[in-house]
């Protein structure tokens, strides 16, 4: 819901003093004036004059009608304000495809899976004798107060070294702690009849939840306090369970490829394959694990979040209303929202088929260019859908409410895209096979799930030739916690595995930037 | 069109439209005819850099583009640098630059230096992950006028304040100035530190190191 509120403060920065308040305003970039994400109307009391950031980032209309960015605004004073976000409803993937394994663990009572995303939580309850889920709930990571992404959350405990990492580490405990609560409740058990607990997750998130200092991760030669895989009673970090419940953290290979990919890679079996298979799980960090040979290479990208519709300027989250598939016709644009609600952004997968439509229409020329208008015959179907704004065109998807596509936003989703593929490359290159050597490509993840196969090919994430090798197999880290819950032989076997796989660091390749940039040029249809 | 002025349009063409052979090819060419490898540099290749900078600043073009645009004019001026005469070069304005310590993406430092060295600074490359007392000793050694500095992390920014602080206690702040960009920087953030100057992207900075320095 849309909040409206006064606070006061004696001189102080507008969004800080929200959060400190436990408001939550979206801010992406912590306050630095960058992603313009802040806004906040104010409604009555004294602030300070708007910047120019602000001019640059809010529309003059926004500005006539009193909002905001709370980063960049100081109060002295009372003031009312309405905050524009409105809570949406989140869309969580927590299925996923799993292979047959031997469970060998056999016992009474309960176990609890936990997959935890720097974006979101999501746990299963598990009925040890039958192996059946008997509840599952997800969550927003409680941690977003301190920043969205996993950089900004190192940040903070290098800018807080006494405090930053307990807070951290309440933060998630207490998410753990209130979903524990929720699945036992649906289930109709107690928590004290919680044995086991396995949890998977990126590396930042594994030394957040156990309270380990992370700050080497955020830094070259990123190296993390651990990798190994850990066994603890999970009492020792504030989870409340039964008064012996142990909590097993699946193992991790390097900073950027963590538990969650361990997982991952070991529900595709790619420590068994004798073919080639590639894994690859698409998010703000895209990580790729390639098997080839009986060798196991990864690496991981730096998509940044344009692919989860963040820094886009009508971008928002996979939640309710948000735009996810786009068709681009002579007739129109037709619009797919989710839960067919008024369109009021685009979401990661929306942006994608975006670009696909608007490379495939030639809108968008494959430098990523947007073509120019006056190229266009004025009878042309295309020519309404390019606007200018000022010298810069973009591309109006939506009119009321106004939604478009800036050149600035076809570059985001060209550095995700050149990121995602520049690691592919490099990862087939160090094996040396191409793309007709592979055998299976396998989506994971949350947002992967939501990518069809045209939008992967059609923005050139992946090449066309891997179309028809594609395998999506739905949130793998959660299958891989559950498999490690259910059989101490997997735990034994993803140990091993993580051991085994090959940390390819990408920045260190021989001649990276010419991959990279070659990597961001887009498909030609 | 003479010849000579048809080859520094196609030196300068090759360059704007990333044509790395023929611009190697054309340089050739320009300097069998025998006409000065000064003009050949300034009137093609550089005129082309600064087209594709303009391309870039008004959105036509992207890193990318800007990038291969540099690969062909470097293959020209591997060329034609050879036959310079050898005064040239001391009136050049100096700058450091490089991707403080804790990072090790450096292509937006790349993009950034390519600018300045086509605007006709003498840029000292230090590359990535640069140890922050290195900037200093650097700048005092050679004599540079500029301190450029990038990084792409949250976690790595504050070592750009270091720097400034490092210049302070090395007596050398007055004499340098301190411009930073990146992913996370802002101008906000630049004020915070102390530094002279933010610029959102490699075209900003040029202009921004000549407003600094006072030159035309």
């Amino acid at each position: 819901m849309k909040g409206y509120g006064k606070i006061s403060c004696k001189k102080g920065n507008l969004l800080s003093v929200l959060l400190k308040e436990g408001i939550y305003v979206e801010n992406p970039c912590s306050g630095t004036g960058i992603c313009g994400k802040c806004k906040v109307r104010i409604l009555a009391g004294e602030c300070s004059p708007v910047t120019e950031t602000e001019r640059r980032l809010l529309k003059p209309e926004e500005i006539r009608a009193g909002i905001r960015l709370s980063c960049m605004t100081e109060i002295d004073g009372d003031i009312e304000y309405e905050t524009l976000q409105r809570e949406r409803r989140a869309r969580v993937l927590t299925r996923g495809y799993m292979p047959e394994f031997e469970r060998d663990v056999f016992q009474g009572g309960y176990g609890v899976v936990i997959d935890i995303g720097t974006t979101t939580v999501v746990m299963a309850l598990i009925e040890l004798a039958s192996g059946e889920e008997r509840g599952a709930v997800s969550m927003i990571n409680a941690q977003k107060y301190f920043g969205l992404d996993v950089l900004t959350r190192i940040t903070y405990e290098y800018e807080h070294p006494e405090t930053g990492m307990r807070r951290l580490q309440e933060a998630v405990v207490q998410s753990v702690n209130a979903m524990m609560r929720e699945v036992c409740r649906e289930a109709g058990c107690e928590r004290a009849g919680i044995r086991q607990i396995t949890v998977a997750a990126n590396c930042t998130m594994m030394h957040m939840l156990l309270g380990v200092d992370a700050r080497s991760i955020g830094r070259s030669p990123y190296n993390p306090a651990f990798l190994e895989a850990k066994s603890i009673p999970a009492g020792e970090i504030g989870i409340e369970a039964g008064k012996d419940t142990m909590l097993y953290c699946l193992p991790q290979v390097s900073a950027y490829i963590g538990a969650d990919i361990v997982a991952g890679a070991y529900v595709c079996e790619l420590q068994r394959t004798k073919g080639n298979i590639l894994f690859i799980d698409i998010g703000t960090n895209g990580e790729i694990v390639l098997a080839c040979g009986g060798r196991l290479l990864c690496c991981s990208c730096a998509a940044g979040p344009a692919l989860e519709g963040m820094n886009i300027s009508s971008g928002m989250r996979a939640e309710e209303g948000a735009v996810e598939d786009v068709r681009i016709t002579e007739q129109g644009i037709e619009l797919t929202t989710i839960d067919d609600k008024e369109p009021a952004g685009i979401c990661g997968s929306g942006i994608l088929a975006v670009v696909k439509e608007l490379l495939r229409t030639g809108i968008v020329k494959k430098t990523g260019v947007f073509i120019k208008k006056e190229k266009l015959a004025e009878t042309d179907y295309r020519c309404p859908m390019i606007r200018l704004n000022g010298s810069k065109r973009e591309f109006l998807l939506h009119e009321d409410p106004p939604l478009v596509v800036t050149q600035g936003d076809v570059r985001q989703v060209q550095l995700a895209k050149g990121a995602l593929l520049s690691g592919f490359t490099v990862l087939l290159e160090k094996a040396g096979i191409t793309t007709n050597d592979l055998d299976k490509v396998m989506i994971a993840g949350q947002f992967g799930a939501h990518l069809p196969a045209d939008s992967l090919t059609g923005t050139g994430i992946l090449p066309e030739d891997v179309k028809e090798k594609l395998v999506y197999v739905g949130n793998s880290s959660k299958t891989g916690a559950y498999m490690a819950l259910m059989s101490k032989a997997v735990r034994h076997e993803m140990e091993e595995l993580a051991d085994k796989m090959e940390y390819v660091e990408l920045a260190e390749t021989d001649n990276y930037e010419r991959i990279f940039t070659e990597s961001m040029i887009f498909p030609e249809f | 069109m003479s010849v000579k002025e048809e080859l520094l349009k196609r030196l300068s063409d090759g360059v704007v439209n990333m044509e790395e052979d023929d611009v190697a090819e054309a340089a050739q060419e320009y300097l069998e005819a025998g006409y000065p490898a000064f003009d050949g540099i300034m009137k093609g290749l550089i005129d082309g850099m600064n087209r594709a900078g303009q391309l870039y600043e008004e959105e036509e073009y992207f890193v990318t583009d800007v990038l291969l645009c540099s690969d062909a004019m470097y293959a020209g001026l591997d060329v034609l640098r050879p036959c310079l005469p050898d005064e040239e070069d001391k009136a050049k304005r100096k700058g450091v630059i490089g991707v403080v310590e804790g990072d090790t993406h450096d292509i937006g430092k790349n993009l950034v230096k390519i600018m300045m060295e086509t605007a006709g600074f003498d840029m000292i490359d230090l590359g990535r992950d640069v140890p922050l007392q290195k900037f200093v000793d650097t700048a005092r050694e050679e004599g540079a006028e500029l301190i450029c500095m990038s990084t792409l992390m949250t976690t790595t920014m504050g070592g750009m304040e270091t720097v400034i602080h490092l210049l302070e206690e090395n007596g050398l702040r007055d004499k340098v100035k301190v411009m930073i960009g990146g992913g996370p920087i802002s101008q906000r953030y630049a004020d915070k530190i102390g530094a002279d100057g933010y610029s959102q992207n490699a075209v900003e900075a040029v202009k921004l190191a000549k407003r600094l320095l006072d030159i035309a």
